[in-house]
C-alpha cells in the first residue's frame, strides 16, 4: 500500500494539469458545441509567453498573470470570433478539421512571434521548484509539485464558485443545456458561451503554463501529449460532467504514475504508460455517447446550410437523373453512359473544363517527370504520387463515408514496415511486399473497426487518434514492426528482368499503384456501394431503415481504407529507401487529414493535388530559411480558417469559378447569334457620329 | 380476424429512467390491414414504433412478424423481412435524387453486398430495378421530380419520398410516424390518396401513428389508443373514438 502510495502521490500534479484540460475541453464543447483540439496549441502558447518574459526579466508572477490573464483568454476569443462560432451546428469533420489545423499551425505561428525559442528550462509559477516545502506520509513533495496542485485547486474552487452562486454561472449552466432555449428565455446565448471560452482558454494557459517545467525543454509535442490526456479525461466526464472530467484527469495522472512504478521499465512499460489514453479512450467512448443529450429545441431547427450540412463529400458520379428531371429513369441511365465525354476537344473542354484541364495537367507533368526534370523534383514528385495514395484512403474513408480517422498515418507506417522487414527477413519481393503491408493494414484496420465503429463523428475520432498513439509507443518501436528509431529498410522492387531501382522505373511504377488505386476508388464511389455510402452519409437512421447493414458497410470500408493506406505506406518507403516511426506518428495523421479536407475530399483529383501540395510544403519547409518555413505554416493555419467558408474544398471552388466563367462565356456566345445584339443604346452626350464601333454601325 | 396475423407485438414495456415510456402494450396487425394508433403527446406513439422496429430494445415484451420472433433482428434485418417505415422527422438522404433515393432502398432490399459485382462492373442498376424505381415513382406521382436532389423538395413531396423509400422493399407492413405532420390541407388529402391506392395495389398492411383523425379514418380500419404508456382502447375506429374514456384523454371533455 504505501508502495502505492509512493507512486501514486508523485502523479497528483500531472493529474491536476490533466484535469484542467479535460474540465476546459469539457466547457468548450458543452457551451459552442465544438471540440477544440486546438487547446494543445493554446496552452503552448501562453507557456510560451510565459517563459519568454521570465527568460527577460520579467518577476515569475506578472509573467504568469500575462500568459493566464491576457494571451489566454484573447487567443480564445479570437478563434471562438473568427472560426468556431461559424461551426457550431456544422458537421463533425468541418468542426474537427480546422481545430486539427491550428493545432498544427498555432506554435509554429506563436514561434514565429516569439522570435525565438526560449532557452531556460522553463521555471516553476512560484517558489523554488526544486526544494522540498513538505512531506507527504514519506513522499517528498516539490515546490513544483505544490505549486501546481495548490493553483489548481484554486481555480477548481473559483470556478465551482462562479457555477454555483453567479447569474452568470446560472446562465452558463442554461446554455449548455440548450443555446435556443436560453435565447428565448431573453439571454444573449453569444455573450454566455463567450464568456465560457474565456474560461476555458484560461484554463488551458493554466495548464500550459503549469505543465512546461515539468518538462527541460518547451517542445509544441509535449503539449499534444497533454491534449490527449485531456481529451481521455474529457470522455471519462461523458463529454458532459465537469466534475467526472476533473476526476478522470485527476486519476489519469494518477494512474499513469502507477503503471509505470509497477511495470519493469523496458519497451512495454515505456509504451503502455502513453497508451492508457487509448485504453480509457475504448472504454468510456461507448458510454459517452449514449450519454448525449439531444437539444429539446432540435426538431424546431431551420434548415441548415450547405456549410452545416456538410456537403463534403464524395459526388458519386452513379447520380442517376439530372437536374433538368427526368422523365424515364431506364432511358436516362443510357443516354448517360452513352453521354460520357468522348466527343470532340472543344465540346468537352466546354462540357467538363476542370476534369480535361486536371487530365492535360496530368499527362504534362508525366511527360516532363520523364523527361527533362532534374532528379530532386522528380522525388518530390514521386513522394506526391506515393502521398497521393495515402490520401485516396481518406477519399474513400472520410469523403465516401463519412467517417473521420487520424490513423492513417499509422496503417501507412504498417504496411511500409511490413513491406521492408518480409523483403529483409524472408526475401519476399517488394511488390508482393507492398500487397502483404496493404492487407496487414487493412487486417488491422478490422482490428481497430470492430471496436470502435459503433461510435461515429468525434467519437470515432478520437478513438483512432488513441490507436494511433498506441501503435506509435507500443507497436512502432518494436524491432518486429517498426524497429525504433532507426527504422527499417525498404528496398526498391524488381519484377523478373525489369528492375524498379531506377528513378524513372520506380516512378512510372508508382504511377501504376496510383492508377489502380484510384480505380479501387473510383470502382467503389461511382457504384452500388457508393449510392449506399452516400445514404449512409445522408442519414445513418434511414440507410439502416432500408436495409442497409451500415456497420457491416463501416468495418468494409475502413478496412479497404486502411489497406490503401498500407499500400502509399510501402511505396513511400520504397522510395525513401528506408522508413522509421516518424515518418507516420501520430501527428501526421492530423496533418493528412486537414491537408485533403482543404483540398478536397469530393473527388480523386482531390486527392492527387493533395498529395502534390503536401509534398511541396514539406520541401518548402525543409529548404527555405527557417524564417520562411514558419510562413508554410502561418499559410496552413489561414487554410484552416478558410476551411470552414468553403468545406467542399479548394478545388471545388476553383472548378465552380471556372464552370461559371464558360458556362457565361456560351451563354453570351449563344445571346450574340445572329440574330442577337440590337443596336448600341447610344449615351446621351455622346454622338452617333463619333463611335465607330463596328458591331454598333453594322447592328445600325 | 379473418386474415392471418402478420405482427404480433405482446407485451411490450420500456422504460427510460424513471418514466414508463411503454407498459405493456400489446398490439397486432393482420395481413393487408391498415392500423391506427393516435393518442396525446407523450404517449409512446413513437416508442412503441421504435420497439416494433428494433430502434430501441424493449424491456419487456416480443414482437412476432409473419410467424417468426424478430425481438432479436437488428433494424436492417427487420427491414429486409419486409417492414418499411417513415420517420417523424424526416429522415432523407441528403444530396441525393429522388430517383437514387428509391433506387438505394431497391438495390438494399434485394439482400446481399455485392461487392465484386460492384467492383467489377461498376453496379450499374438491372433494368429490372430501375423499372420498379419507375414503377413506385408513377404510384407517388413524383415521375417529374426524379432528378431533383431532396433538398430542394418541399415537405409534402418529401414525405412522399420518404414514403417511396420504405416501400422499395416491397414491404408487407409499413409503418408511417405522422406522416403529416407540417403538412397543409391540400398535401395531407393528396397523401391520404396515394396511401389509398398504394394499398389497394400492394396489399400492403399500414401501422399508422397520426394526429389527423381525417387521415386516420380515411385510412385505417382499426384502431389503438395509447395514454400514458397505456392501451387506453382499441377496435373499430367510430366505435373508439365515442368511448368516452378516449374522448376525455385525448379529444377533450368539451366535445
Amino acid at each position: 500500500m504505501s508502495q502505492f502510495f509512493n507512486y501514486a502521490v508523485p502523479g497528483v500534479p500531472f493529474g491536476c494539469v490533466f484535469a484542467l484540460m479535460s474540465v476546459g475541453l469539457v466547457l468548450t464543447y458543452k457551451a459552442s458545441g465544438v471540440f477544440n483540439l486546438a487547446f494543445g496549441a493554446q496552452a503552448f502558447v501562453s507557456a510560451l509567453a510565459y517563459v519568454s518574459l521570465v527568460q527577460d526579466g520579467w518577476p515569475r508572477w506578472a509573467a504568469t498573470v500575462i500568459a493566464v490573464a491576457v494571451i489566454g483568454p484573447v487567443v480564445g476569443i479570437v478563434l471562438d470570433r473568427l472560426l468556431f462560432r461559424r461551426i457550431r451546428t456544422a458537421s463533425p469533420l468541418v468542426k474537427l478539421v480546422p481545430s486539427l489545423g491550428l493545432l498544427v499551425a498555432l506554435p509554429q505561428v506563436a514561434l514565429i512571434i516569439a522570435g525565438s525559442t526560449p532557452t531556460i528550462p522553463p521555471p516553476a509559477i512560484v517558489g523554488d521548484a526544486q526544494r522540498v516545502y513538505l512531506h507527504v506520509g514519506s513522499v517528498p513533495i516539490s515546490g513544483l509539485e505544490l505549486s501546481i496542485s495548490v493553483s489548481t485547486v484554486v481555480v477548481v474552487s473559483v470556478l465551482v464558485a462562479l457555477f454555483r452562486f453567479t447569474p452568470v454561472g446560472l446562465e452558463m449552466r442554461a446554455v449548455v443545456e440548450s443555446p435556443r432555449m436560453t435565447e428565448l428565455a431573453g439571454i444573449n446565448a453569444g455573450r454566455v458561451s463567450a464568456f465560457a471560452w474565456i474560461l476555458s482558454s484560461m484554463m488551458a494557459a493554466l495548464a500550459g503554463v503549469l505543465l512546461s517545467p515539468l518538462y527541460s525543454q518547451l517542445d509544441p509535442q509535449n503539449f499534444t501529449v497533454l491534449l490527449v490526456w485531456g481529451v481521455a479525461g474529457a470522455v471519462i466526464g461523458r463529454f458532459s460532467s465537469l466534475p467526472l472530467a476533473l476526476l478522470g484527469g485527476l486519476g489519469l495522472g494518477v494512474a499513469q504514475q502507477v503503471v509505470a512504478g509497477y511495470l519493469p521499465a523496458g519497451v512495454i512499460a515505456n509504451g503502455l504508460r502513453p497508451s492508457l489514453p487509448f485504453v480509457v479512450l475504448l472504454v468510456f467512448l461507448p458510454l459517452a455517447r449514449q450519454r448525449q443529450v439531444a437539444d429539446p429545441l432540435a426538431g424546431c431547427d431551420p434548415p441548415s446550410s450547405a456549410v452545416e450540412r456538410g456537403t463534403t463529400g464524395y459526388r458519386s458520379a452513379s447520380t442517376l437523373a439530372t437536374s433538368e428531371g427526368s422523365v424515364h429513369t431506364v432511358g436516362l441511365w443510357h443516354q448517360r453512359l452513352e453521354a460520357r465525354p468522348r466527343g470532340r476537344m472543344t465540346g468537352l473542354l466546354a462540357r467538363r473544363p476542370t476534369a480535361t484541364f486536371s487530365w492535360v495537367a496530368a499527362v504534362v507533368a508525366v511527360a516532363s517527370a520523364l523527361t527533362w526534370v532534374p532528379p530532386d523534383w522528380l522525388l518530390t514528385m514521386n513522394q506526391g504520387v506515393a502521398f497521393a495514395v495515402i490520401f485516396l484512403s481518406l477519399t474513400l474513408l472520410t469523403g465516401m463515408s463519412g467517417q473521420i480517422s487520424l490513423c492513417q498515418a499509422t496503417f501507412a507506417g504498417l504496411g511500409g514496415f511490413m513491406a521492408g522487414q518480409l523483403a529483409n527477413h524472408f526475401g519476399l519481393p517488394v511488390v508482393l511486399g507492398m500487397v502483404a503491408g496493404g492487407l496487414l493494414a487493412g487486417a488491422l484496420g478490422v482490428l481497430v473497426a470492430v471496436p470502435t465503429l459503433r461510435l461515429a463523428g468525434l467519437p470515432l475520432a478520437l478513438a483512432t487518434l488513441a490507436f494511433a498513439l498506441l501503435a506509435d509507443n507500443i507497436l512502432f518501436p518494436n524491432s518486429w514492426i517498426g524497429n525504433g528509431a532507426s527504422g527499417v529498410t525498404v528496398p526498391r522492387p524488381s519484377a523478373g528482368p525489369v528492375s524498379f531501382a531506377a528513378a524513372k522505373p520506380f516512378f512510372v511504377l508508382s504511377l501504376g499503384v496510383l492508377a489502380v488505386a484510384a480505380g479501387i476508388v473510383k470502382l467503389v464511389g461511382d457504384g452500388t456501394l457508393g449510392r449506399y455510402l452516400s445514404a449512409v452519409r445522408g442519414s445513418e437512421l434511414a440507410a439502416n431503415s432500408v436495409g442497409i447493414d451500415v456497420y457491416r458497410l463501416r468495418v468494409l470500408v475502413f478496412a479497404l481504407s486502411a489497406a490503401l493506406a498500407g499500400v502509399g505506406g510501402a511505396l513511400f518507403g520504397s522510395l525513401e529507401g528506408s522508413l522509421s516511426a516518424n515518418d507516420f506518428g501520430y501527428q501526421i495523421s492530423a496533418v493528412l487529414l486537414v491537408v485533403v479536407a482543404i483540398v478536397g475530399l469530393g473527388s480523386i483529383t482531390g486527392a492527387v493535388v493533395a498529395g502534390v501540395v503536401y509534398t511541396t510544403l514539406q520541401v518548402a519547409v525543409t529548404s527555405l530559411p527557417a524564417r520562411f518555413a514558419g510562413l508554410v505554416a502561418v499559410l496552413f493555419g489561414l487554410a484552416t480558417l478558410s476551411y470552414t467558408r468553403h468545406p467542399e474544398g479548394f478545388l471545388d471552388v476553383l472548378s465552380g469559378r471556372v464552370q461559371s466563367v464558360v458556362a457565361e462565356r456560351r451563354a453570351r456566345r449563344l445571346e450574340g447569334g445572329p440574330t442577337g445584339s440590337g443596336p448600341r443604346p447610344a449615351l446621351p452626350g455622346v454622338g452617333a457620329t463619333k463611335d465607330a464601333d463596328p458591331v454598333a454601325e453594322g447592328a445600325g | 380476424m379473418t386474415a392471418p396475423a402478420l405482427l404480433v407485438a405482446t407485451g411490450i414495456t420500456k422504460q427510460f429512467g424513471g418514466i414508463l415510456a411503454l407498459d405493456h402494450v400489446s398490439l397486432d396487425v393482420a395481413a393487408g390491414e391498415a392500423v391506427g394508433v393516435v393518442g396525446p403527446n407523450g404517449a409512446g406513439k413513437t416508442t412503441l414504433f421504435n420497439c416494433l422496429f428494433g430502434l430501441d430494445d424493449p424491456d419487456e415484451g416480443s414482437v412476432v412478424f409473419d410467424g417468426r420472433s424478430i425481438d432479436r433482428l437488428p433494424v436492417w434485418k427487420r427491414s429486409r423481412l419486409g417492414i418499411g417505415r417513415t420517420f417523424q422527422r424526416m429522415e432523407l438522404f441528403e444530396g441525393m435524387t429522388v430517383a437514387d433515393h428509391l433506387l438505394v432502398a431497391e438495390q438494399a432490399a434485394s439482400g446481399t453486398f455485392r461487392i465484386w459485382r460492384d467492383l467489377l462492373h461498376r453496379g450499374g442498376p438491372t433494368p429490372a430495378e430501375l423499372h420498379h424505381v419507375e414503377e413506385v415513382l408513377g404510384l407517388l406521382g413524383l415521375v417529374e421530380l426524379a432528378g431533383r436532389p431532396v433538398d430542394t423538395l418541399d415537405l409534402g413531396h418529401g414525405r412522399l419520398v420518404e414514403l417511396g423509400r420504405a416501400m422499395m422493399g416491397r414491404p408487407r407492413l409499413l409503418m408511417l410516424d405522422e406522416p403529416s405532420s407540417g403538412l397543409d390541407a391540400e398535401d395531407t388529402s393528396r397523401l391520404a390518396r396515394i396511401l389509398g391506392e398504394t394499398r389497394r395495389s400492394t396489399g400492403v398492411a399500414v401501422v399508422l401513428v397520426e394526429h389527423d383523425l381525417a387521415l386516420v379514418e380515411a385510412t385505417v380500419d382499426r384502431l389503438y389508443v395509447l395514454n400514458f404508456g397505456k392501451v387506453l382502447a382499441s377496435g373499430g375506429v367510430d366505435e373508439v373514438l365515442a368511448d368516452p374514456e378516449v374522448r376525455r384523454a385525448y379529444l377533450g371533455t368539451t366535445a
